[in-house]
């Protein structure tokens, strides 16, 4: 096959993962609200499916391209998108067995895709020679593993933060209903859900025979502590692959611009983002600030996330806006 | 630490008022348009320094304080961790208490059992202690947590250092070196943009690079591949050292400092004669103002040649085309040709007489002179400036019929003025750096990160053991717990007392049993 089939087979690909996660995306959703274990099942294996075109998009873009295939934001975004997918895929639904956020995923999936076509979109070239280095591939590829593992991180802590508030208008429902303790005692005690239990398999699903707190209520969300907890281990897990991407750009940065940090845009906001996720992971160790004030500042990390990885290209001049 | 996180997100921040407004060290020329868009505004910022975010009295301050919060957070828990370290784990006393417990039946006697769970214990990784009769042990294990969380915590503190003396006793500027020249390392010698640290002595290192030959490769669309320096080193007392190539991304380090490829450009030679009288003679370095949005290689280069001791003063503007076919048929198709090579080189000048008023070499203030020629000269031409002809060379060269010069007339009066342009060559710009504490930097870089890795992925575990005597044998109870990562303790908690009864079941309670399960 010539050059130009693999372009043309890379980027049909594309198309196809494409829409592959936006019919998993609505499967998961249907999933969501529906509760047929079918949706489910059709939302991963069409979800399986867009990963494998998403996987052979890539390389048919390495081949034409004749080189790694990560040197611009339309593939470092394809790139994204897998592993958004794929990290899902393992972890969520294959290690915690937690079925009920596919839908959040894969949308996040969709916007990333989109994002690329829409305002990155490349043909495949070579490489300025300032992006020819050994260390480029480990440091864009490890910060395409962190901004994925991170971004799932937030992704989970919207919905925490999302069914945190059900729960509390749920407790306050329910609290309402209970009569004032007659002794002095307190019902809080019992009702408050602020000692998480540990997360447990399938924890997004109604244990035994028993029912749900709100049975009425078919859209449920796995418990607040669940979706805490995978948030936690994402952002856990993304931070010192993370801190490992920004080293290797310091040294990449070293060895072709001669300074390894020089307060370029790209350089800052990813120091910016390093340094309010450290704040996360240190809220999450100090007493009185687990729970939603913890999350709120993975909320501004989710932020600064998006600026580095889209605003600096798109409207902050630098030397990484040739990555565009 | 709460103070120490207050002033990391400050710095956060700083960083991102640096990173949205722009900055002098990075792009003087963007704070100048900043400036006249927005003078209040702009005054302000410049004021409080926002347009020099990283090298701003606050922005050290903030760093010096985050330095000083962390240095006095660590003490302590430097302290209180070497304590915990020498501690032996201290005994239990209900071991049913614990969040994790079994008890059960074991042969053997209790002395020997309880010795047999501390090489299992050990074997898992814990550090264990006796109890005085015997019969208890107590474990625990992930201490390195703490040793993680401290080296990262020392190896930023180190990493703080080493950036603000690298950064402050180091310096950092370009050289452009014309082949065949040799550039000595002083900081008079630098392009203009010499960037010296705070604490830095002002000295330089003296090495001599001579440019022997530089070479570059450009794809059809003009798209740079890679940038080649030929280049020559000498010691600060001007013997020979080596030969070396420096290109993008492979850096050459000799005598101190760090040589990187920068940028390029053209050079063409030029001789000025006033009747006969040579009073220029050498390369003229060529800069680029290209519009944006143009690519750079498709315009003209500039250049200047200022000839302060005429009387009135002259300056020779030049522009030169290195590939002048290719200039021609971009403009004859419409969309601009990259000049990436020397294809017919060719150059439009203009003369302008008057007072020269500033000796910079990238630009000419014409306020107080006035043009008197223009013309064009070829490769190996040699003009008379005033009337633009051409005196000496072939005319009817490679250059496109356009561009062709005219002979001056046989019996022409000889010149006063003239130009020749015998060669084009190259000149190459060259990044030099000295950063003595980059090692260090990575160092702190390595350590950060593998302090950080240990203190994520291990867990404090605390188990105890304690063996009580009963008729046909021993209980073994086992009670612990994990500070953190509790849903792993929950798989190792029931492996551990496995591992402990098989282990205590296979030391032999009594000889003979032993042998017959064989």
């Amino acid at each position: 096959m010539t050059v130009g089939d693999w372009a043309r087979i890379s980027s049909d690909a594309f198309n196809v993962a494409l829409f592959a996660y936006i019919a998993a995306m609505v499967l998961s959703f249907a999933y969501l609200a529906f509760r047929r274990s079918g949706f489910h099942t059709a939302a991963i294996v069409v979800g399986t499916a867009g990963l494998a075109a998403n996987v052979l998009s890539i390389v048919g873009r390495g081949i034409a391209a004749g080189r790694t295939p990560w040197g611009n934001m339309y593939e470092y975004s394809s790139l994204l998108t897998a592993l958004i997918v794929l990290a899902y895929l393992v972890i969520v639904e294959w290690r915690y067995r937690v079925r009920t956020v596919g839908g959040f995923v894969f949308a996040f999936a969709i916007f990333t895709m989109a994002m690329a076509v829409s305002f990155f979109y490349v043909g495949p070239t070579e490489l300025q020679p300032a992006l020819n280095s050994y260390w480029r591939q480990i440091h864009v590829t490890a910060m395409i593993t962190a901004s994925s593992l991170l971004g799932i991180g937030c992704l989970f802590t919207i919905l925490y933060l999302v069914k945190l508030g059900m729960e509390r208008r749920q407790m306050a429902a329910l609290r309402a209903q209970i009569p004032p303790p007659i002794m002095g005692g307190s019902v809080d005690a019992d009702l408050e859900p602020d000692a998480p239990p540990d997360y447990a398999p399938g924890a997004d699903e109604p244990v035994g025979s028993g029912a749900p707190a709100l049975p009425a209520r078919r859209i449920a969300l796995p418990p607040s502590a669940t979706l805490d907890r995978l948030a936690y281990r994402f952002i856990q897990f993304g931070f010192p692959i993370w801190t490992f991407g920004v080293m290797c750009g310091a040294i990449w940065a070293q060895q072709t611009w001669g300074r390894y940090w020089g307060w370029d845009p790209k350089e800052t906001w990813s120091f910016i983002t390093w340094t309010i996720f450290a704040g996360y992971l240190h809220a999450r160790a100090t007493s009185g600030w687990k729970g939603a004030k913890a999350a709120s500042i993975a909320l501004v990390g989710f932020v600064s996330l998006l600026i580095t990885y889209y605003a600096v290209n798109l409207w902050i001049a630098g030397l990484h806006t040739y990555a565009k | 630490m709460r103070t120490a996180l207050v002033l990391l997100f400050l710095l956060a921040a700083a960083a991102a008022v640096g990173s949205l407004l722009p900055q002098i060290p990075n792009s003087p020329e963007r704070v100048a348009s900043y400036r006249v868009a927005h003078p209040v505004l702009g005054d302000f910022f410049s004021r409080a320094g926002f347009f020099d975010v990283f090298g701003s009295w606050w922005f050290v301050l903030i760093l010096s304080l985050l330095f000083v919060s962390l240095v006095a957070c660590l003490i302590p828990r430097s302290r209180a961790m070497i304590r915990t370290i020498r501690q032996r784990p201290i005994q239990a006393r209900e071991l049913d208490a614990f969040p994790h417990y079994r008890e059960l039946a074991v042969p053997g006697e209790p002395a020997g059992v309880a010795a047999t769970a501390r090489v299992v214990l050990r074997r898992h990784g814990y550090r264990v202690a006796a109890s005085e009769d015997g019969r208890a042990v107590a474990a625990e294990k992930g201490a390195l947590r703490e040793v993680g969380s401290l080296v990262f915590h020392w190896a930023f503190v180190l990493l703080l250092v080493a950036v603000v003396v690298g950064k402050g006793t180091g310096y950092v500027g370009h050289a452009t070196i014309v082949e065949g020249q040799t550039w000595t390392d002083a900081a008079f010698n630098y392009d203009g943009d010499l960037r010296t640290g705070r604490f830095s002595s002002g000295g330089h290192t003296g090495i001599g690079i001579e440019l022997t030959d530089y070479s570059d490769d450009f794809r059809q669309s003009g798209v740079p591949m890679d940038f080649t320096s030929k280049v020559k080193l000498f010691a600060p007392d001007g013997t020979f050292a080596r030969d070396d190539v420096v290109t993008i991304n492979h850096p050459v380090s000799f005598g101190g400092v760090r040589i990187f490829q920068y940028g390029f450009g053209w050079a063409p030679v030029v001789t000025i004669r006033d009747h006969g009288r040579t009073l220029y003679d050498g390369p003229v370095v060529m800069g680029q103002n290209a519009p944006k949005d143009v690519n750079p290689l498709a315009v003209p280069w500039v250049g200047f040649v200022k000839l302060s001791t005429l009387r009135p003063q002259v300056a020779i503007q030049l522009e030169l085309y290195p590939d002048s076919l290719a200039y021609l048929s971009g403009l004859l198709s419409g969309t601009p040709e990259p000049m990436t090579e020397a294809n017919a080189p060719f150059m439009r000048y203009a003369v302008w007489q008057g007072k020269l008023t500033d000796p910079s070499l990238t630009s000419l203030d014409t306020r107080f002179m006035h043009q008197i020629a223009t013309g064009g000269i070829g490769q190996g031409w040699t003009v008379d400036l005033a009337s633009g002809c051409v005196a000496k060379g072939r005319v009817a060269s490679e250059l496109p019929p356009q561009l062709a010069g005219t002979v001056c007339p046989k019996d022409a009066a000889a010149p006063a003025l003239t130009m020749s342009f015998p060669r084009l060559k190259q000149y190459s710009r060259l990044q030099i750096s000295r950063d003595t504490t980059v090692p260090f930097v990575l160092g702190a870089a390595i350590l950060i990160l593998a302090g950080l890795i240990a203190a994520m992925y291990s867990s404090r575990r605390k188990v105890w053991v304690r063996v009580e005597a009963r008729d046909d044998g021993s209980l073994l109870q086992v009670g612990g717990f994990a500070l953190q990562r509790k849903d792993r303790f929950e798989e190792a908690f029931p492996k551990l007392v496995d591992d402990l009864a098989s282990a205590v079941t296979r030391t032999p309670a009594h000889p003979r049993e032993e042998v017959g399960a064989r």
